[in-house]
Order: C-alpha cells, then structure tokens, then sequence
C-alpha cells in the first residue's frame, strides 16, 4: 500500500475527464464534488476542481490544468473532520490528516511557513477540502464516514503492534534448520558492540553468547536469543 | 470484540481520543463500529495551543488504527461488568 498522498493525473479515456480507477482491485466511484479547491499543508488552496470519492480514495483533479491532481487512500486518511469555526481556517472545508509513512517530527507545526518552497508531497500531513458551497460539507463528511469505513486497515505481520514473543511457537517452524549467521565464535577478538564504544551493547551480547553456551544441549532453543535480540 | 461491545456502551458520553501523533480529542461520542473507528460530535482539541488550526471542528471521524487510548468517563465505567467481560474474553469464550 502507498502512504500519503500521491500525484494523480490519469483520466479515464470516455471524455468525462473522471479519473482512472482500478477497476480490477474493485474499485467504484462514489461521489462527484465539483468546485472544489484542495489545500494541502500550510499551502494557500489551489484553483478549483473535482473532488471524487472512490471506494479506496480521495481523488481531486483540477480543473484549469488537466494533468494536476491528487490522490490519497483512505487507508492513509487517519483523521476526517468538518471544520466551520473561522479562527481554525477561514474557509469552511473537509480537514483531514494524512498518515505519511516519514518521520513525524518533520512536519508537525503544520501552519509554520519555512516550508513553503518545498512543496513535498509525501511529507504533507493535513488536506483540506473547500466546497464553493459549503452547505455540501455535512453530506461529503457522511460519504467520507462511509467510504473510510469500507477499508479497514490489513494487518500485516509486525506493523504497528508489539508482536509478542512467546518462546515455544516459532520454534516448532524451523526447528532443524540451522542459522549459520547466528554461531558466534567462541573467542571473538572484538566482539560486535566494542566497536562503536557502546559497552552496554556489547555486555548484552556477551550475555547472549553465554546463554548461547548453556543450551547448547537443547538444541532447538538456539533460535530463541535470536529472537529477544531483534 | 470486547473493546466494540464496551464503547457501543459509552455512546453520548464524553471522551478523550488520544491519537497515535498525540493528537488528543475530546467530544461526544456519536458512534464506533468493528474496526473502532471513532465518530466525535461537538469536538475540541485538548491542547489548544499546540494545535491552534484544529481548535474547533464540529465533528470528526478517526480512524481505528491511530488511536492510542480512549479516556473513559468514570461514570462510564462499570467495573464489574468489565471484570466479567474481561475475565470470558480471556477463557475464549
């Protein structure tokens, strides 16, 4: 899956100047928006355009230049909000924050304007939606309720959750099989750790290598420090 | 699908939503579904002045997944049920 928002300029080839979906991954089209003007960060809002809804996306494509657009999937929209109160934004628009996948510390301030030149797409983390007619908002939030809660997120194994360990289960996968990159030998002149001068590392390993020692009878519990190291 | 069924309970209270970005949020929950996606009514950030552009959006969706914790109200919180249920989730039932 792609974090953040995107570059998006495919049109489908009917004339109507709709984007391209993926048809194939199931992808539908439910909601045209049009005079709708995108503000993606801190950026003043963009001339007007189209704002498509998709079962999977935000789509907006502008309206002048016909190979500008954006597109961000719900999966990365963490945070949808009608905002009217004009001392949050003089506008009223659809706020939404983005989940980028970059380090958040980067773009936190949001409304700071050191950034302006640097108009990087993958590290903007709030959009804002400006309808020209704003008595639209309270409908496009419902169909963004609607549209987020039909991607819900996919696990994927070690992700955001801590992945407890418990000590007998990988075991039983690779029990025979032997790691040769996880024989230490026995007298390392400079033991991993030492190198960079970071002695607690370095005792946590020598640790691991005398624990290595004792099961060493028991031989499928090998993998196990392993396991705690990563 | 015990955390579902606990904040169905707690619909039309108040809650804090404290985000995984540390955003924290607190409104009047309007709705949870399976994925514990959180609707707030008549919102406001917490930290105001570390956000001031979010300082009032009417309502809001948040997604499952970036949420951190829930702050409950006390009065929302009846320990003995919770005891129960906590106690058959655990035996898989």
């Amino acid at each position: 899956m792609v974090m953040g928002l995107q570059v998006f300029s495919e049109r489908a080839e009917d004339g109507t100047g709709q984007p391209r979906l993926d048809a194939d991954a199931g992808e539908e089209l439910m909601h045209v928006q049009p005079g709708v003007s995108i503000a993606l960060g801190s950026h003043p809002p963009e001339s007007p355009g189209n704002l498509y809804i998709t079962s999977r996306r935000v789509v907006w494509l502008s309206d002048a230049e016909k190979d500008k657009g954006y597109a961000v999937d719900f999966l990365s929209v963490s945070l949808h909000a009608v905002s009217t109160d004009p001392e949050a934004y003089p506008l009223p628009c659809i706020y939404a924050q983005i989940e980028t996948g970059c380090d958040e510390d980067e773009e936190s301030g949001g409304s700071d304007s050191e950034q302006q030149e640097d108009f990087n797409l993958s590290k903007i983390t709030e959009m804002r939606l400006v309808p020209s007619d704003p008595s639209q908002l309270d409908a496009l939030f419902e169909i963004f309720c609607r549209c987020a809660e039909l991607n819900p997120d996919i696990h994927e194994d070690g992700e955001e959750e801590t992945e407890w360990f418990y000590g007998d289960e990988d075991i039983a996968d690779d029990g025979a099989e032997e790691d040769p990159e996880w024989h230490f030998s026995e007298n390392l002149a400079n033991p991993i750790g030492f190198a960079n001068g970071d002695h607690d590392l370095a005792h946590s390993v020598l640790q691991l290598q005398i624990n290595d020692q004792r099961f060493d009878d028991a031989e499928e519990m090998e993998q196990a420090p392993r396991h705690e190291h990563q | 699908m015990l955390f579902f069924s606990y904040f169905k309970e707690l619909v039309g209270k108040e809650v804090t939503v404290e985000l995984k970005n540390d955003l924290a949020i607190r409104g009047t929950l309007h709705s949870v579904d399976q994925y514990l996606n959180i609707k707030l009514e008549n919102t406001r950030v917490v930290d105001q002045d570390k956000y001031p552009h979010m300082l009032s959006v009417r309502n809001c969706f948040i997604r499952g997944s970036v949420v951190r914790y829930v702050q409950l109200p006390p009065d929302g919180v009846d320990i003995d049920i919770l005891h129960d249920a906590t106690r058959r989730e655990a035996r898989g039932a």
